[in-house]
């Protein structure tokens, strides 16, 4: 036990010692690398994990071969603790110099002063806005005015596997098949031969309770879930276009029973990986897991634009790039940005995930491919999401809508009509409290 | 009654002893604390700077539905899970004290789950507890009952987190096993030679000795059991239906998901109170059930 | 519960059927527990969509050895467990130091304004981190001390209410003719500590340090807000980049999460025989 105390102590006051000549000697290579020779560090705080990080490694590197004067720190927070970070950085005005948010957090990070305008850097940088692909400013525009610069995109697209299709031989998904064709489709490819109850293929995996996905079935609907002015849900998110989506899509799982039951709430989408076993034929979701579908050897993999009803609708899920308001060196951060959400950037983007530059889509072969130009393609059919009405959509729709879907989805006997309504009611008198 | 020099001396001691804690806590401790003491009195949205509403957010609180909830399901959870903490620790404990071959072998093995940082491990569970390939539900299968949705369950998600809990029971085993090491040989001795059984030994000097160890563990496990975040926070997000929805979930929810730092600040204040008044009351109760050993009277 | 209360004295000996129903028990138990742990092995040997297949497959076929080397290698996971070595060393030995002293003095000295102050020290277990952390963070920002290893292993060294409160709960066990003795004999408060009091309490100190050196190890919160570049890393944030913001790799996890885990595993093991050594000190056979 000594000998162990012992050992101990000593490897203790070994590691304070190399502790103490650690954090001297990274502070010294922090002050020496801004002062000397004019070197400028800017840190760049980014929501990617694994092997998300890899491109932007790799496009800071061919910045930096460029720029010799300039250091770009990557400061990589995976998932959403990245935001509890985030702010407490900015609550201590401590933020990065170069800030990734999500679409949906842009409105209240704008109105709340946390980026500059980029009208200025985009002007002296001369960047050209037309370069990108339909509906990609967007998400980063406040009152009509440009604060981030697109980084990656997904809208929602239909997964399908050839192989199971084949099998049943039922033809692929068209371009313009709408939601019965979808019910139908399922229902063919739904087998149970044994006649246990549950099917050995299903006909297609949803997203279970995944609520701002969930905006693309009413938009198809034909219906929105909130009032252009941002006061009212009532009247928008228990109007007939809403329960009809609802009903629809409850009965995927429930009447029709094309679709597996959730397996994990709490995962973004629903946790299910019927699809990516080759039990399930369909799968409705972004473009993330195209990667790891495209090598798996169950898959022969497809993609359809996913159905219309009243019309045809898609929602756009997208990260960007903005100037924190309290960085000290805006213009060199400007440089940075505009090469990164521009061709130099979109074209390391490419081997990645869809760039947000046209001719770098076009130029991979990315618009033609029969697959990545289906994505692509969506972005002419898309529905503003509700968030950019309100900026207390996460507190108040957002929960809402959860619960309508956790509702509908774990209880096959529900009154879709009734349920919806009590939630409008509740999102309202949350959005009334907020909005007094 | 004039100061007596010795009192003086072991006043000076007793501060000078505990002088590290309380610099510590002046310096990094007492200021955040009344930081967010003040930032419960604000409109705070963290990327600007905090705005006085007085005890609006309190008042707000008694409005606020999901706040209930969650005070619900965070004192069922404790009432739950603390008292088969503290016992299944205890069996654990008694169970593997003894020096035989073996014994440090199954304490790790009890140990070993509380060992994993949360995430993997409640993913693990979560898997568990899949109504359709989970273990739990493959095992009831074999004997012909049919397994409920455990987390997808709102009537059972909670229940479901208490049992993912059980696996944490190697941790008041450990301390368990500490305060049982400490018993000395000689009292067992003496015991059997004036010949009480082991039922007796048990009850009336086992259990005795141990309160302090009890007392700990309860305490313990009182005060952080009201503050618990990963599991709900990784396995369920609070739902379904918010049966899962933890006070400090709820709290990191309205800091960081909905910019409200001083409701959560607020909400915080409100646990913290709970959590006082609860503790403040254990303690008082220990004179009636609470023995320490190296203090005055004998059983 | 007979068979159990037959064990704990060690002048009983386990015979017969008592012994092996305590064994078939802790075998019982042991299985119980250990099934997330198998499964976790299980998963983190299967190539990725093998992990939630329904029906589960139970043992990989064959095993994916290849996920240990990717995992570990995609991140610099030595760099970060070094990383978190420092951290958790400088945290166990900060608090084992400061906690006895505090500890002592909270067990055996008399003061006014003790209660009111073990109160407060209990307080500060009380306050959900996410709401002390902003401020927290302010303070030490303003120290220069953000982005480095100071405000993790610091905060140690001024003690930690849980550990006092355990070292206060076993030192209050210690009979008091001990340290009488020594008083008698000239000694003052730290050398009674040191040379009578430390030496006995053996369990309680291991057991403080496996918490600490687990918590530490295991900390996932203070590492996120305080360490901003990359190369400053602890394992567990290493670990948190499996989940990337859309899709979660989950072998990778399994397999990442069992091989940080070791060093804890290990000192617990190796720890435990302090437990039992301490016994020796306490007087006679236990």
């Amino acid at each position: 036990m000594k000998n162990i105390f012992r050992l101990f102590v000593v490897l203790t006051l070994a590691s304070l010692i190399l502790t103490a000549c650690q954090s001297t000697s990274a502070t010294t290579v922090a002050t020496e690398a801004v002062s000397e020779g004019g070197v400028t560090v800017i840190r760049a705080g980014t929501g990617d994990g694994g092997e998300g990080l890899t491109p932007h490694q790799q496009i800071i590197q061919n910045f930096e071969d460029q720029n010799p004067n300039i250091l770009v720190q990557l400061e990589a927070v995976s998932g959403r603790d990245y935001y509890a970070r985030l702010l407490t950085q900015l609550a201590a005005k401590a933020a990065p110099d170069i800030m990734q948010i999500g679409d949906d957090a842009v409105p209240s990070f704008v109105e709340k002063g946390a980026f500059i305008p980029l009208d200025e850097c985009i002007k002296q940088n001369n960047l050209d806005t037309s370069i990108y692909l339909p509906g990609l400013l967007d998400p980063g525009k406040v009152n009509g005015k440009q604060y981030l610069l697109p980084k990656d995109y997904s809208p929602l697209g239909v997964y399908y596997n050839k192989k199971l299709f084949d099998a049943a031989g039922v033809t692929y998904p068209k371009e313009d098949w709408t939601w019965d064709d979808l019910l139908a489709t399922a229902q063919q490819l739904t087998k149970d031969e044994n006649g246990d109850g549950v099917p050995e293929v299903w006909g297609i995996q949803l997203p279970a309770t995944w609520t701002t996905g969930f905006e693309y079935w009413i938009g198809a609907a034909g219906g929105k879930l909130i009032s252009e002015d941002g006061k009212k849900y009532i009247g928008y998110m228990d109007s007939p276009e809403v329960i009809r989506a609802v009903q629809f899509y409850a009965d995927l799982y429930n009447k029709y029973k094309v679709a597996p039951p959730p397996a994990d709430l709490n995962q973004f989408g629903g946790g299910n990986s019927e699809f990516d076993n080759g039990a399930a034929a369909m799968r409705l979701f972004g473009r993330w897991p195209q990667s790891g579908l495209k090598t798996n050897p169950n898959i022969d993999l497809g993609v359809a634009p996913p159905p219309q009803d009243k019309q045809r609708a898609n929602v756009l899920f997208w990260g960007g790039f903005g100037i924190a308001s309290t960085s000290k060196t805006p213009e060199i951060v400007c440089k940075f940005l505009t090469y990164y959400a521009a061709e130099p950037g979109a074209q390391v983007w490419k081997d990645w995930a869809l760039p947000a530059v046209t001719s770098v889509a076009e130029s991979s072969g990315q618009t033609t491919d029969p697959i990545e130009g289906v994505w692509i393609g969506e972005l002419n059919h898309l529905v503003p999401r509700a968030y950019t009405f309100t900026p207390y959509w996460n507190e108040t729709a957002d929960p809402a809508l959860r619960k309508v879907l956790e509702t509908v989805l774990l209880d096959p006997g529900a009154d879709v009509s009734a349920v919806v309504k009590q939630a409008a009611q509740e999102a309202q008198d949350a959005l009334d409290k907020l909005n007094k | 009654m004039a100061p007596n020099p010795r009192k003086r001396r072991e006043t000076l001691a007793f501060y000078l002893s505990i002088s590290p804690w309380l610099i510590g806590f002046c310096l990094l401790t007492l200021a955040p604390m009344l930081l967010s003491l003040y930032a419960s009195f604000t409109d705070w949205d963290l990327l600007t700077a905090p705005v006085w509403v007085g005890g609006e957010n309190y008042r707000q609180m008694l409005d606020d539905p999901r706040f209930i909830q969650s005070l619900k399901v965070t004192a069922i959870y404790t009432l739950i899970y603390v008292p088969f903490d503290l016992v299944g620790g205890l069996i654990l404990a008694m169970l593997v004290r003894a020096r035989l071959r073996g014994s440090s072998v199954f304490r790790t093995i009890f140990y070993l789950p509380t060992v994993f940082s949360g995430v993997a491990f409640v993913v693990v569970w979560m898997w568990m507890l899949n109504p359709r390939a989970g273990l739990v539900n493959l095992l009831l299968a074999e004997f012909g009952i049919n397994g409920p949705r455990w987390l997808q369950d709102p009537n059972l998600a909670l229940l479901s987190l208490v049992l993912m809990s059980f696996w944490g029971w190697g941790r008041s085993m450990v301390i368990f096993l500490a305060g049982l090491l400490s018993i000395p040989g000689e009292l067992y001795e003496a015991a059997s030679i004036d010949g009480a059984s082991a039922w007796i030994q048990f009850w009336r000097l086992t259990i005795p000795l141990l309160t302090p160890t009890i007392f700990f563990n309860l305490v313990l496990s009182v005060i952080m059991t009201f503050q618990t975040f990963t599991s709900a926070f990784v396995a369920t997000d609070g739902g379904p239906l918010d049966s899962t929805l933890f006070l400090v979930l709820y709290i990191y929810r309205q800091a960081f998901q909905f910019f409200n730092m001083g409701y959560a600040a607020a909400l915080a204040w409100v646990l913290f109170l709970i959590i006082m008044i609860l503790t403040l009351l254990l303690f008082r109760s220990q004179p009636f059930w609470v023995f320490y050993l190296g203090e005055g009277n004998n059983q | 519960m007979n068979q159990e209360t037959a064990y704990e004295p060690e002048i009983f000996r386990l015979r017969g059927w008592r012994k092996w129903l305590r064994y078939t028990l802790l075998v019982i138990l042991s299985v119980i527990f250990l099934a997330p742990v198998f499964w976790m092995i299980s998963s983190s040997l299967k190539p990725e969509y093998q992990i939630f297949a329904i029906p589960p497959i139970w043992l990989p076929d064959p095993p994916r050895w290849a996920n240990y080397q990717e995992a570990l290698t995609s991140l610099p996971f030595g760099r970060f467990a070094i990383n978190t070595l420092i951290i958790a060393l400088g945290t166990v030995i900060g608090h084992l130091i400061s906690c006895s002293i505090v500890a002592y003095g909270f067990a055996r000295l008399q003061a006014p304004g003790k209660d009111f102050l073990f109160i407060l020290l209990l307080s500060t277990l009380m306050l959900p981190y996410p709401v002390t952390m902003v401020p927290l963070y302010i303070i030490f920002s303003n120290l220069g001390w953000v982005n480095s290893f100071s405000p993790l292993i610091v905060p140690a060294f001024f003690g930690n209410a849980f550990y006092i409160f355990l070292l206060r709960q076993a030192f209050k066990q210690i009979p008091t003719e001990l340290e009488d003795a020594a008083h008698m004999d000239g000694a003052n408060f730290l050398q009674i500590l040191r040379y009578v009091i430390l030496p006995i309490s053996t369990p309680a100190l291991a057991t403080v340090a496996i918490f600490s050196f687990q918590a530490a190890w295991n900390d996932f919160l203070a590492p996120l807000i305080f360490l901003h570049d990359q190369s400053k890393y602890t394992l567990q944030l290493g670990l948190s980049f499996f989940r990337g913001s859309y899709t979660v790799n989950w072998a990778y996890i399994m397999a990442t999460s069992l091989v940080i885990t070791l060093p804890v595993i290990v000192i617990f093991f190796l720890f435990q025989k302090a437990f039992i050594e301490g016994i020796g000190f306490t007087g006679t056979k236990l």
